[in-house]
């Protein structure tokens, strides 16, 4: 334990891991800043950059870069009513209508305070929870993967601010595009359309470059330009902000808390824990009038929690390769392609690194409130930087960073057309994210999958013959029908309620 | 781009049933009851399902409208976008600019390619000439210095080659 954590240290103090980390930071803290750029589409640009670093380094900038851009995101949410990243958008209103009372820097205070705050508490639940899983997680076989992965699937469907049917179809998109090329049980050349360069398949990482930052790109073609900053000058920002960690350590603690939950389930990231940890807090707050109109209780817990949610979205990802959030699925592709590759072994065979993922969440969020004042005080002269300015570095970023991939044009076409994809995706309500987790799942759903089918040999009972596989059989299921039960229940409420008067 | 649901959801029937035709005309592994064509039926028959579903509108209810943000006092009020075909099309030029790229890139060099692009993509968001021109003359070398000399990726060099 002692000898692990000394070599960890070891492997993150190397001038390369402390620069990569404080230009990730920067960087993170830049994007997250711009309304129109999110943290994954921060950390999808910076993919590329990460192969020609160290596997720690190449860690630390993606760790770095999300917590930052997830922090900076409140920025112009306070200042402009515009959420930098979509995490910030659920209490945006309230940070604005906190400045406009002319509390901003209590407000961004309290952005950076209670992010730190988050994000150490998900890192400590990553340390506490992440070990112990991969225990159990060891003597998993692939009956025990296959409902795991389908339970992952179905919640990304579960949380999606949408349709759950378009969720799934999304989804399924998403695993029909993993089953192109020649990567399967077979060997045989599937859905190529003679094409020889779809024979290695689609990766991942260009197709999220795509969808993330290339339809982006697309709508802000179609959208006004956002106004600049009004300059001001700021007051203190961290003063009262202890005092309010003791007042309102309960709603911190349940931000927390439920941003590490939402984290852990897979495809629910940092805007869905925002959304409902400000919910919660408004439902308890001893309060609630107030809301609207520049409290900063909501402000405090779902700061607390969407920080909360981006450590703990790595506890899945590292354990079973099953992303937390489309972050996480990004990291999952650099971990893969660092040979850390994702799995319960890599708790006991490379310790040392898991210590280091830690240590570098924890100094990253140490890091923080430094950064993320100095950002507060020239975020006024960043956000001057015009859209028609920042757009076409971040096009030309994707097709450089998609053709170093593989040093492949077709890299630069799949990033093209998972952009149209991703685009017309989220015009018609079709949520990215269940199609970005069917991406990065899929072979991996397949493969325990089929290897399941030969293993049970036609029958179906040995799907649930395991007492673990058989929990979590259940739990896919129930995950699979709630959206059912929850229409049937409206179906039948209105119709109670409409006898009951017409009687 | 907003497609009523009975057309996106018949483009979903469609695409899952060739998916589950692709699938099952792929030849199985001698000896094996499974092989490289189940996954692929599987995903076919349950996008075709949800396909169908969504035509007949089910779920529907639980889609969230938009929320659209009233514009408040001081906040300049944007002039609302002119509600022409042509305009949707808009959207369309990045990925045509990316294709632009891997046409272009190898033939040009990555320096005139990247400025075009720059150029375009820049004029598009309503940049003047007196913005877009030093931005697309600056940052092609900007990125290439970052990509190709600190990281080594192989950019074409085409009709222009940097000075390093």
């Amino acid at each position: 334990m002692l000898k692990t954590l000394i070599d960890a240290f070891a492997l993150i103090s190397t001038w390369e891991v402390v620069i990569a980390m404080f230009a990730a930071s920067v960087y993170g803290l830049v994007i997250g800043s711009l309304p129109g750029l999110s943290a994954t589409m921060a950390t999808a640009l910076l993919v590329p950059v990460t192969f020609y670093l160290s596997p720690i380094a190449a860690i630390a900038t993606i760790v770095a870069a999300s917590s930052m851009a997830i922090f900076s995101g409140d920025i112009p949410g306070a200042l402009l009513r515009i959420p930098g990243t979509p995490a910030s958008a659920a209490y945006a209103d309230e940070a604005y209508a906190m400045t406009r009372k002319g509390q901003a820097e209590l407000a961004l205070g309290a952005g950076v305070w209670f992010s730190a705050v988050g994000g150490i508490a998900g890192v400590l639940s990553l340390m506490i929870l992440a070990p112990p899983l991969a225990e159990i997680a060891l003597s998993f076989s692939t009956f025990e993967y296959f409902w795991l992965a389908l339970l992952g699937l179905m919640c990304a469907t579960l949380v999606a601010r949408s349709s759950p049917v378009k969720a799934i179809a999304g989804m399924f998109i998403g695993l029909l595009v993993s089953c192109i090329g020649i990567e399967n049980p077979g060997g045989v050349p599937r859905f190529t359309f003679g094409i020889t360069d779809l024979f290695g398949g689609i990766e991942p990482i260009p197709a999220l470059v795509g969808v993330f930052a290339v339809a982006q790109v697309m709508r802000a073609m179609l959208t006004p330009e956002p106004p600049p900053l009004p300059r001001r000058k700021f007051g203190s920002i961290m003063a009262g902000q202890w005092s309010l960690t003791r007042k309102y350590h309960w709603q911190m603690t349940r931000g927390n808390i439920v941003g590490i939950i939402i984290g852990v389930l897979p495809g629910a990231g940092a805007d869905m824990a925002a959304w409902v940890s400000y919910a919660m807090s408004k439902r308890f707050s001893k309060e609630p009038q107030k809301f609207g109109t520049g409290h900063v209780e909501g402000l405090v817990e779902a700061g607390a929690s969407n920080n909360a949610s981006i450590a703990s979205g790595w506890v899945p990802s590292l354990l079973f390769g099953i992303p937390g959030d489309t972050i996480a699925a990004i990291a999952i592709g650099v971990l893969y392609m660092k040979g850390l590759n994702p799995g319960p072994t890599l708790f006991t065979e490379k310790a040392s690194s898991m210590y280091a993922i830690y240590l570098m969440f924890i100094i990253a969020n140490i890091l923080m409130i430094p950064l993320g004042i100095a950002m507060i005080r020239v975020a006024a002269y960043i956000l001057l930087a015009p859209r028609s300015t920042v757009m076409p570095i971040i096009m030309l970023c994707c097709a450089v960073g998609s053709f170093a991939i593989g040093n492949n044009m077709f890299g630069v076409v799949t990033v093209a057309a998972f952009g149209v994809i991703g685009y017309v995706m989220e015009a018609n309500g079709y949520p990215v994210a269940a199609m970005v987790l069917g991406i990065v799942m899929g072979t991996m759903v397949e493969q325990a999958f089929v290897t399941s089918l030969i293993k049970s040999d036609g029958s179906i009972l040995p799907f649930f013959e395991r007492p673990v596989a058989a929990i979590l059989a259940a739990m896919a299921i129930g995950a699979l029908l709630w959206p059912v039960m929850v229409w049937v229940w409206r179906k039948v409420k209105p119709a109670q309620t409409a006898a009951a008067t017409s009687r | 781009m907003r497609l009523p649901d009975s057309v996106t959801g018949s483009f979903l029937v469609a695409l899952g049933a060739a998916a589950a035709y692709g699938g099952w005309i792929l030849p199985p592994v001698p000896g094996q009851p499974v092989g490289p064509n189940v996954f692929p039926l599987v995903i076919g028959v349950g996008l075709a399902l949800c396909g169908l579903a969504i035509v007949f509108g089910i779920g529907h209810s639980f889609e969230e409208e938009e929320e659209l943000i009233p514009i408040e006092d001081g906040q300049a009020a944007a002039a609302p976008p002119p509600q022409n075909k042509l305009y949707s099309l808009r959207a369309l030029l990045p990925p045509a600019l990316l294709l632009f790229y891997v046409f272009a890139a190898d033939r040009l060099g990555f320096i005139i390619t990247a400025a075009v692009m720059v150029y375009v993509t820049s004029t598009a968001l309503g940049a003047k000439w007196k913005l877009a021109l030093p931005l697309a003359a600056l940052s092609p070398f900007a990125i290439h210095l970052i990509f190709g000399k600190l990281l080594r990726v192989p950019l074409p060099a085409g009709l222009l080659p940097t000075p390093w």
